[in-house]
This record gives structure tokens, sequence and C-alpha cells, in this order.
């Protein structure tokens, strides 16, 4: 029952495997797509070419930069919030007594839960969006960076003490790097929410609030639904956000590799 | 203060209601100020609006609702994901096979699908249970593809040294080592099909917590819609601790696993 | 050592990625029945994998390997193996965790469940676990995981004991009281005939001397066959043989044999 792969395969095989079912089900979905007779059903070729009209036009990019403006912006922000918050709780243990209440009672409550908060308060435009993904991304750097900072080897802090480090100074030296890899799995994790929770508080905008002037790929999508029953272009726009978020983890990836050399 | 021990627990709780209370004093005085209830009620104003949909079992009605179809999504995905994570972490060729595509949809959340799934299914009851059980079939998966393949090597051998065949083995001893990643890989499900459930509520339901909120909004009784907020929140971290009550129930021989 | 060979191996080597690690190579030793053999060596030495080729949980690359002059073609409670960290169900008992190979495998066919409960109630004495039947692995200290394993290792009645460093997980007070113990279940109060056969792992020279009729002594880089040495030390063994000038002497020469390869390792 050995899992270990046979060290004689060659590499065409491997990737001739990884291609074939998804491809079979393309087939597939195209076949029965077109056979069910239905003009509206989505299918791969019309997919394909709803897609390269949607670029062309410029609707897609535009949708797509305009929900990834608000990603990073809210994203930064609650990095900003949550990385230092958790380090302090994660080093302190005082800190972590008094806030750590506070968080645990609103991390179970989901980003999207706030929206019709938010709506209330920004309304309907890119504010509240970033209210929205600032709330979403916020939890997991928090309770990943508390945890880092918590699981910091005690034989290095003690190390640093008595090397007669300040707290200050053990904080910048020690703590800090050593919490990087966990602080690194929190953003990774918020990165994924947060690209979740911007789809689906454009598509709850465009559903119930009117629309206003949200924008976002997530509207665009509930536009499509709604106005022009353009189901195809739907498919075009799911599509679109399964790239953008393997591509966010991708660079988001790279970029830590990059500052944490000592993990490759 | 040793961790766990009475006064240190007393510790905890006290911490927990001085921060709770300085929150709550906190926003009265925001409340105050604004003195706007459509925009922030005043922590009273919440608590009233949350005893009366208690009192008349609106709340419950709802949370009722959004509870079976997490539940009904829950036993959805776990029947599908499970067979299939134990098929996979045990087969490297349909692992190979399959990962491909589990692959290319994950990263397409249950969200995206929700205007398609409109389409198809309308709103109702359908389209928050398709959503939810989509949201959670990826975590239940995965983490059971993980847990398979962590299963402790020698444990295996051992039972090979010892004759048992190949079924036996995968039945008497990788589904019981890879229980504890399994309920791990619940949780995470439940949560994810938690947070799920609000947005397909909110834009495709007739019913549930997601639709409630969005109905009081609309009528701009905030009071109202923050006793749903809460609603939520204390139905998912209960969810959670049931989980965890029943891990420590059936198996009591893991660790507590970190969900970070 | 005279008897009759109950397992032999003859010219085994044994290559891992692709050929380019060799583990080890013309490894031709015969184990006789009821000898308890010792093999030590320093790390990377190759010991484990011998052990899992005697297992059958590996195959060697050359070379052949059998018991009773059948060729060994995979697994089998014929030859019982306890691994270096036990290897005990976390989710069974005790009792769930000795009963497991009557329960599941081949050598409870001829058993009904009354003569399993017999035959495990037997073992758990036998190992002095009495009383521990209901407890789970985690509640346990090393040494009575030790004790389970080697019961849910006998239970099944093996031709063949196979160890690999059963001993190295317990601090040191712990190691001299089971290996006693460990004579005591294999039987050596017993006339040799009634012994079963055993091949024991360990890195300890003064642990091989104490246990051994025979000590096997490897080398590494690659995994080679130096010496088999005698250990014609007086059964039953105790605390009196351990002061004996004849096993300091055994243990000089055994340290002897592998020093330079054991200092080469620290410096590299």
């Amino acid at each position: 029952m050995s899992t270990a792969l046979p060290a004689t395969r060659s590499l065409a095989l491997p990737m001739a495997r990884s291609v074939a079912l998804p491809i079979a089900l393309l087939v597939a979905w195209q076949i029965a797509g077109t056979a069910s007779g239905n003009p509206r059903t989505p299918v791969p070729t019309k997919v394909l070419a709803a897609a390269l009209q949607l670029v062309e036009s410029g609707e897609l990019p535009l949708a797509l930069l305009q929900s990834l403006g608000r990603v990073f912006v809210g994203f930064a922000i609650a990095a900003a919030l949550a990385i230092p918050l958790g380090l302090a709780m994660g080093a302190f243990a005082r800190v972590e007594r008094n806030v750590d209440p506070l968080v645990e009672s609103f991390r179970p409550i989901a980003a999207i839960a706030i929206l019709p908060l938010a709506i209330l308060w920004l309304g309907t435009g890119t504010p509240a969006a970033i209210l929205i993904v600032a709330y979403a991304a916020f939890f997991p750097i928090v309770v990943n960076t508390v945890a880092g900072a918590k699981r910091i080897n005690p034989t290095f802090l003690r190390a640093a003490a008595t090397m007669g480090l300040s707290r200050l100074t053990t904080m910048r030296t020690v703590i800090v790097p050593g919490a990087l890899p966990a602080i690194g799995v929190g953003l990774r994790i918020a990165m994924g929410v947060a690209w979740t929770a911007i789809v689906a508080a454009e598509l709850a905008v465009g559903a119930k609030a009117g629309g206003g002037g949200s924008g976002g790929i997530g509207q665009m999508m509930f536009i499509f639904y709604a106005y022009s029953i353009e189901l195809n272009r739907i498919v075009v726009c799911m599509i679109a956000v399964g790239l953008v978020a393997l591509a966010l983890d991708r660079v988001l990836r790279a970029a830590l590799r990059w500052a944490m050399p000592w993990t490759r | 203060m040793t961790p766990g021990s009475p006064s240190d627990r007393f510790g905890t709780a006290l911490a927990y209601v001085r921060t709770m209370a300085v929150f709550v004093v906190a926003w009265w005085a925001l409340a105050a100020w604004i003195s706007n209830p459509a925009l922030l009620p005043t922590p009273l104003a919440v608590v009233k609006a949350f005893a009366e949909l208690a009192g008349d079992l609106e709340l419950f009605q709802h949370a009722g609702i959004s509870l079976a179809r997490m539940l009904l999504s829950l036993a959805l995905a776990t029947l599908l994901a499970v067979p299939l994570g134990l098929a996979m972490g045990l087969s490297r060729a349909l692992d190979d096979l399959v990962d491909p595509v589990i692959e290319i949809l994950r990263p397409i959340s249950g969200i995206a699908w929700i205007p398609l799934a409109l389409f198809i299914l309308g709103v109702g009851n359908a389209l928050p249970v398709f959503i939810m059980t989509y949201a959670a079939f990826f975590p239940i998966l995965l983490g059971t593809v993980a847990g398979v393949r962590s299963v402790d090597r020698r444990l295996i051998d051992a039972a090979r040294t010892m004759g048992v065949p190949r079924g036996r083995i995968v039945a008497r001893v990788v589904v019981p080592a890879a229980l504890p990643s399994l309920l791990v890989a619940l949780r995470l499900g439940v949560a994810s099909s938690w947070t799920a459930v609000v947005a397909a509520e909110l834009i495709g339901a007739p019913s549930g917590l997601g639709y409630a909120i969005e109905w009081y909004r609309e009528l701009l009784l905030t009071p109202q819609v923050m006793s749903f907020i809460a609603m939520i929140g204390l139905l998912g971290y209960l969810l959670d601790r049931a989980l965890r009550a029943m891990a420590q129930r059936f198996i009591p021989w893991a660790g507590e696993a970190r969900l970070s | 050592m005279s008897g009759r060979v109950k397992l032999r191996l003859d010219n085994v080597g044994k290559r891992f990625d692709a050929g380019s690690t060799v583990a080890v190579q013309d490894v031709t030793l015969d184990v006789v029945q009821g000898e308890f053999l010792v093999i030590v060596g320093p790390s990377g030495c190759g010991k484990t994998t011998l052990l899992n080729v005697l297992a059958g949980l590996e195959s060697p690359t050359m070379g052949t390997v059998s018991i009773d002059a059948r060729p060994i073609r995979g697994p089998g409670p014929e030859r019982g193996v306890m691994f270096q960290d036990y290897a005990l169900f976390p989710w069974q008992t005790v009792w769930g965790n000795i009963a497991f190979g009557l329960r599941h495998g081949p050598a409870g066919d001829g058993l009904d469940d009354a003569g399993i409960e017999a035959r495990v109630r037997a073992t758990i004495d036998l190992v002095g676990l009495a009383g521990s039947e209901r407890k789970y692995p985690h509640q346990l200290s090393g040494g009575m995981r030790q004790r389970v394993a080697l019961a849910r290792l006998i239970a099944s009645e093996p031709e063949v004991l196979l160890m690999d460093e059963p001993l190295a997980a317990l601090d040191a007070q712990t190691r001299i009281i089971l290996q006693e113990e460990l004579l005591r279940i294999w039987g050596q109060d017993r006339p040799a005939a009634e012994r079963r056969t055993v091949v024991f792992i360990t890195h300890a020279i003064d642990e091989a001397v104490f246990l051994a009729d025979r000590v096997a002594v490897m080398t590494s880089h690659p995994g080679r066959l130096k010496a088999v040495i005698d250990v014609p030390l007086p059964r039953p063994r105790n605390d009196a043989t351990r002061a004996l000038p004849e096993t300091q002497s055994l243990a000089q020469n055994i340290w002897g044999l592998i020093r330079d390869e054991a200092y080469r390792a620290t410096v590299t």
C-alpha cells in the first residue's frame, strides 16, 4: 500500500492524467449543453466567445480592477490593524485577556452579515465594500498572528532575556521574525476570505440595494443574471473569480517567500 | 496562576465581562452622540428588539430554518466528500485524476455560483442548500484527504505484519486513525457553509436569518438587524463548540487540534 | 551456535531512490531457530532496512530472504514486528490493541470469541499488564506502552519476533528492567527448544551483549555485515551477568569494531 511514486515515471504521463478529467468534463458539458436545445444554456464554446468579447470591450477588466482595488485597500487596512494587535496579544497575556473577548465574539459573525449595517452607514458604494473586506480579512490575520507569536520557542525568549535585550528589541528581533510564517498563513487565508467577501458583497448590493454606483465583478454577475439573462457571461465571471483567487494566492505566496528567505 | 485552574478561569471570565462592559459603554456613548436610532441604536434598543423577536418566536423560526438548511447541507457534503476523500487519499492514481478538477472548482467560491444557481433553481430552499453544500464540500474533502495521508505509516505496517487484509486495514486502521483530522475538516466545513448561509439567504431565499437581516434593513429597523446578526454569531459559535464537544466525546485520545 | 536455520538472508542488498542510495549490501546471515540475535551498528548502517526486509515490508533489490527455506514475499503474523515507537492504535484500549491481530488477522482464524479472550488474558498476565486492560495508550507510561506492543506481538504467537529498537524511547532505569522482562517473556528460564526466534535491533552495545546469543555487527556507508560475535554468557541473565568481566570484554570488542565509524558520523 505504498503511496510513493515509482521513480521511473516520465513527465508526460502525469500531465496527461492531470488534464484528462477536466477535458472530458468540458466535452461532456458541451455535448449536454447543445443537446438540450435551449439556446440560453451555457456551453464552453459560447463561454469562450463571451469571455473574449467581455475582455475586448473592457467590461471584464474594469470590473475586476474595481473589485481588486477594494480588496487591496481593505486587506491593507486589516493587516495594518491585525498584525500589531495580534503580536501584542501573543506577546503580552494581559493584552490578550482584555481584547480576546471582543475578537472571539465577532469572529463567528461573517463579513457578509455585516453588509446591511455597512450599507446603512456608508451607502452602497466603495467605502462599504472596503469595510466589509477589512472586517473579513481582520480575523484570520489576528488569529494566526496570535498563534504565531505564542508559538515562539520559549527557549529563544529566555536566550534573549539572558542577552539583556529590552522588551521592544525582543519583539522586533525575536518575536516578529519567529511569527512571520504564521502571519503569512493568516495573510493567505485572509486574502481568500477577502476576495470571497467582496464578490459576495457586490453581488448582494447588486441584488438588493438597487446597485447604485457599486460596480465590481459581483455586481456585474448579478446584472447578467437579472437584466440580460446572459448565462454564458455569468460563467465567464465565475471563471474570472476563480482565476483571480488563484492568482492572488500565487502572488501572495511568492511575496511571502521573498520576505522570508529562510523558509524556502 | 496556572492555566485552567479555577482562579485562572475566574480571571478570564472577569476580563470577559470587563471588556464587554467597556464595549457596551463605548457603544452607548457613541449612540447617544449620533442620536439617530436608525443609524446606531442604543444597546438597550437592541436588547429590547432581541427580546421581542425571541418572545414572539420569530427569531427562532428564522434561526431554525437556517440551521436546518445548514445541517442538511453538511450531511450532503459529508456524504459526498468523505468517501471521495478516503478514496483519493488511498489511491494516488485517483487523486491524480480528480484533483485537477477539484483545484479548478475550489477557487470559485460557493457565492460566485449564486447567480447561475438562482437561474436554475430560483428563489427558495434549494438555493441556500446548494450553495452551502458546495461551500462545505471542499474543506471536508481536502481535510479528509489530508487526514488519510497523515495516518502514521507505522500503524498500517503494524496491521500488515499481523496479516490483516487490505480492506480490513482501511476500515479498521485508516478510518479510525484519520478520525481526528476528519472532525477538524468537518468544523471547517461548518464554518464555511455557515458563512455562505447568510449570503445565500440574503439574495436567494424567502426565509432564514440572512433573509431576516435584509428584510429589516429595508425597513430601517436597525435594532432588529443587529439582533439577527448577533444570532448568527451566537449560533456559529455554538455549532463549533458542539462539534468540539463531540470530538472530545468520541475521540478522547486525540489532542485538541488548533483551528486557525 | 548450532541448530536449524530459521531465517536466511542470502546476499541481500537494498537500494532506494532509483538506485542512488544503497542501504545495505551483500548481507548473508543465518538466524538459528530459537536464538536471540541482536543486530548492532551506527546510524545509517541499514539495520532497520534489514528488519523491514525480514518482516516483508520491503523486498530486497538483490539477493533472497527466506523463512524455513520458503521465500518471504510479504508481511505476515508468523513474523511479528515490534516497532520503534510501538505503533499502538490510539483508538483502541490495551485489550483492543492486543486482540487486534486475533480479531482481524489470520492468527485468530482457529479461535472463537472465548478462545481469543483466553489468549489475550494469558498474554496480558504474561507481560504484566493486568489491571490496565481498559486504558488507552495515551494514558500509559512509556514502559507500559512497550509492554502492550510486546503483548500485541506475541498474542498472535509468531514464530519469529522482529524488534526495532523497542527500548530506545525509555529512560535508562526502565530500560534495564524491561531488558530482563523481555528475556523472561522470551523464555530464558525455559529450555532452548521452547524459545522463539528473535531478531533485535539496538544502538546500545551493553544492551546487545546482555540480551543476545549472537551479535551481528554492521557498518555503514554502505550498510554491510562486519562480524558476527558469539555471546556465550550463561543464561538466565540478570544483574550479576552485567558485572561479569566477560560481559565487559565482549562489549569492548564490539565497540572496537564500530568505534571509528561512530566517530566519523559525528563530524560529518
